[in-house]
Parts: structure tokens; C-alpha cells; sequence
């Protein structure tokens, strides 16, 4: 990791650390290799013409590189509509294709989990009971879904 | 007591990163609140489990940053007294008056403290009297911040198990692994606010302390030492041509894990026989 101010500030000051009460959607980014993990919780607000996500959290059991990842990421899906988070999740996936996976893999535990928070906010439109889905990350940027009702946030 | 506990815990790690912006003898002083602030703290836990109140150890942002010492005296004080506040709840007295006696002398020898400028915020990522290449300091840098999480987190795992155990000989492991991360805490924490780079570890989630896998999490942790011995083996070398003090203190550390390790094997053998 490239350390230069901007990395600093977000090792010692991380962006919306910690959980969220009032969240309606979140969910988890997974590293099955070595156990690392992400939750993102998102809080929708539904008052508009584009929900949007007004406020997000995310905790981390990981390395300073999975909260940095986690810090700048949150960041950016903050006010974001859905489809905006959907992009985000996207491009960064796209990004990380170019570095090796062992690189790639705390920020792509991040992304799968911000991605992961919506899906699970979407379906519990339907279903209110819906367990929060977890992402596995892989050698690929296709999400693996892990069984639902085995493997939920808290 | 929920309230309590939270705030106990805060002005805990709040009073301890104050002892380590501070280059005068007040850092003696802070530090040695801070540890009275702890032991607050899992006396607060003692109570709840004895009253059945469920609890975590969750707590919100502690703002550090400042210029000046006398701002964080300013805004500790003012948590303390709302720790007072809370204290008025607490049914059992005798442990209220202990707490509030302390914060009572606590808050006047805080008012009493000189000011100092603080420079534990200005990302020099220098150390006095050592000279390091880029490659080493990006290394310490990251083991520093890895690290003091890693410590404070397994003095809330170790804590955890610890009020949860009557047995003697398990408690006195976890209370050694306690002390053990608390010096090298304070030693990380005393190192990055020379370096500029303070900060208050991040909270930790819930399934990482509430173990329910004891025999896992060891196993897993004695792996985690070794990785630990490891890294300290390899910053002692990237550190050795610079400064013979600073390999001399990571091989220090290193050895230190060997104990850690042994004691990590007897609290795993006695529960694999418990179990068995």
C-alpha cells in the first residue's frame, strides 16, 4: 500500500466506522481463504423520487488496507442512488481486474459488501424477513452467494 | 449501566491516547488513569454479569485530534463527569462511590496539568535520533497500526473470557496476555505518536470477543503470534543498519511472543482435557 497523506488520514481517521442501528439493508464481503470480513450497513431513504443511501457504515475484521478500502469506498457510495452504488460496486471491480488477486482482495471484500447491503435492502422489499446476504470474493468478479440462511451479518 | 460502560470505556482509551501525546510528566500521570479508567471499566462488566444486563463493547468515535494537550484534558474531564452523572443510577453504592471518589481526583489533578503542544498528529512518520529508508518506514508504519489494533483487541478478547471464566488457572493466563498487550500497547502507541501517526484503535465486532469457539480462536491465535514473531523478525532487519535500539526493541518483542505462545498452549491443552 502506497502510503502517502491521503492513506494516512484514512488509517488513523477511517470513515464511517462502525455499525449502524437505524440501517435497512447490510451485508457482508468475505474472504473464505483466511476468514477476513466486511459488513456494510446502509441506511435507505425512501422519501424521494431515487431512494438513495444517506448514511452507511462498514466494520472490518481485516488488515489496514480492508479499512482503507472500506474508509475511501464508503465515501463514495454515501448519497449515491442504488443504481449509483450498483456502478460504484462495478467500476471498482473493474479497477481491481488490472492488480493481482492478493492485491485486490481486501478492496474487493469492501466492494462485494457495499453490493451485498443493497441486494439485501432490494429483496427485503418483498420479503422483510430476508437474511443479509454475503458475497464471497473468488478468482473472478462474479459473486458467489453464499447460503443465505448459514451465513448471515449480524 | 449500558451508558456507564460505554462511557467508561471511552474516557479509557480517550485518557490513554492523552498519555501518549504528552513529552512531559503528565504522560505518567495520564497513563496511570487510563489503567484505573480499565479497571473501572471490568468492574462496571463484573456488575452487569451479575445482574444479568446484556452488554458489548461497543462505543462511539473518540475525536483526538487536537493542537493543544489542555483541549483532550478539557474533553476528558467533561467525560468523566458524565460518568459521575451515570453513577448516580448505580445500585450497587459501594462500587459508585469507589468510581466516583477516583473521578473526583482524577478531574482536579487534570484541571491542575500544564499545557502542552501536541505534534502526535503531524504525520512525520520520524522517530527522534533514527534515520530509516522509505521502504522501512512504510513497514513500521503499517505494523504500528496493525499492531496497536491487534493489542487492543486481544485485551477486549482476553478481558472478555476472563469475566466470563471462574477458573483460576485459565484466568491467570488471560490476565498475563492482558498485561502482555497492554505494554506492547502502550510502547505502539508511544511510538506512533512520536511518529505523528496517533490514532484510537477501531471498535471491534462482536463475534470477534463474544468467542464461542475457544479451542479455534487459539489455535488461530498461537498462528497469529508466530505470524507476529515473524514480523517483528523482519522489521528488526529493516531497521538494523539505522538503528541497532530499534531491532534490539522489535527482537524484543519478538521473544516476548514466545512466552505468549507457551501460555496460548496451556490454556489450549486445558480446555481440549475439559472438553475431552
Amino acid at each position: 500500500m502506497e502510503m502517502d497523506a491521503m492513506v494516512l488520514e484514512h488509517m488513523m481517521n477511517p470513515k464511517n466506522y462502525g455499525s449502524l442501528p437505524t440501517a435497512n439493508g447490510e451485508g457482508m464481503g468475505k474472504n473464505p481463504e483466511n476468514g477476513e470480513k466486511v459488513a456494510v450497513y446502509i441506511h435507505v431513504k425512501e422519501d424521494e423520487e431515487k431512494p438513495y443511501i444517506d448514511d452507511i457504515r462498514f466494520q472490518a475484521i481485516g488488515c489496514s488496507t480492508t479499512v482503507v478500502a472500506g474508509s475511501m469506498l464508503t465515501e463514495e457510495a454515501k448519497g449515491l442512488t442504488l443504481d449509483g452504488a450498483k456502478n460504484l460496486v462495478n467500476a471498482t471491480m473493474k479497477l481491481l481486474e488490472k492488480l493481482p488477486p492478493e492485491d485486490a482482495a481486501c478492496s474487493e471484500m469492501v466492494a462485494l459488501a457495499i453490493e451485498a447491503a443493497v441486494d439485501t435492502y432490494e429483496k427485503r422489499k418483498d420479503d422483510p424477513e430476508y437474511p443479509s446476504i454475503t458475497y464471497q470474493i473468488g478468482g473472478t468478479c462474479t459473486p458467489k452467494e453464499e447460503n443465505n440462511h448459514d451465513n448471515t451479518a449480524d | 449501566m449500558t451508558t456507564l460502560l460505554i462511557k467508561t470505556h471511552e474516557a479509557w482509551l480517550e485518557m490513554m491516547m492523552a498519555g501518549f501525546m504528552s513529552h512531559t510528566h503528565n504522560r505518567e500521570t495520564l497513563l496511570d488513569f487510563s489503567d484505573i479508567l480499565f479497571r473501572h471499566f471490568t468492574w462496571i462488566e463484573q456488575e452487569m454479569i451479575r445482574t444479568g444486563e446484556a452488554y458489548d463493547y461497543d462505543r462511539d468515535d473518540i475525536p483526538i485530534k487536537v493542537e493543544r494537550l489542555e483541549t483532550m484534558l478539557k474533553a476528558v474531564t467533561a467525560r468523566l463527569l458524565e460518568i459521575d452523572l451515570q453513577l448516580l443510577g448505580l445500585e450497587n453504592k459501594a462500587l459508585a462511590e469507589r468510581i466516583a471518589s477516583d473521578i473526583s481526583y482524577m478531574t482536579s489533578v487534570l484541571h491542575e496539568m500544564n499545557d502542552e503542544v501536541i505534534t502526535a498528529f503531524n504525520m512525520s512518520r520520524k522517530l527522534p535520533g533514527v534515520t530509516m529508508t522509505q521502504e522501512a518506514t512504510d513497514a513500521l508504519t503499517l505494523f504500528l497500526f496493525e499492531e496497536s489494533y491487534k493489542e487492543y483487541e486481544l485485551i477486549m478478547i482476553y478481558n472478555y473470557l476472563k469475566q466470563h471464566s471462574g477458573d483460576a488457572f485459565l484466568n491467570r493466563i488471560f490476565q498475563i496476555l492482558i498485561d502482555e498487550s497492554f505494554f506492547h500497547l502502550k510502547r505502539f502507541g508511544d511510538m506512533m505518536a512520536k511518529m505523528g501517526i496517533l490514532a484510537v484503535p477501531r471498535t471491534i465486532m462482536k463475534e470477534v470477543y463474544q468467542v464461542e469457539d475457544v479451542v479455534g480462536f487459539l489455535k488461530a491465535g498461537i498462528d497469529e503470534e508466530l505470524a507476529a514473531k515473524e514480523e517483528c523478525r523482519r522489521l528488526s532487519e529493516a531497521v538494523a543498519k539505522d538503528s541497532a535500539q530499534l531491532a534490539k526493541f522489535f527482537d524484543f518483542i519478538n521473544n516476548q511472543e514466545n512466552y505468549h505462545i507457551a501460555l496460548m498452549k496451556e490454556a489450549l491443552d486445558y480446555y481440549e482435557k475439559v472438553a475431552g
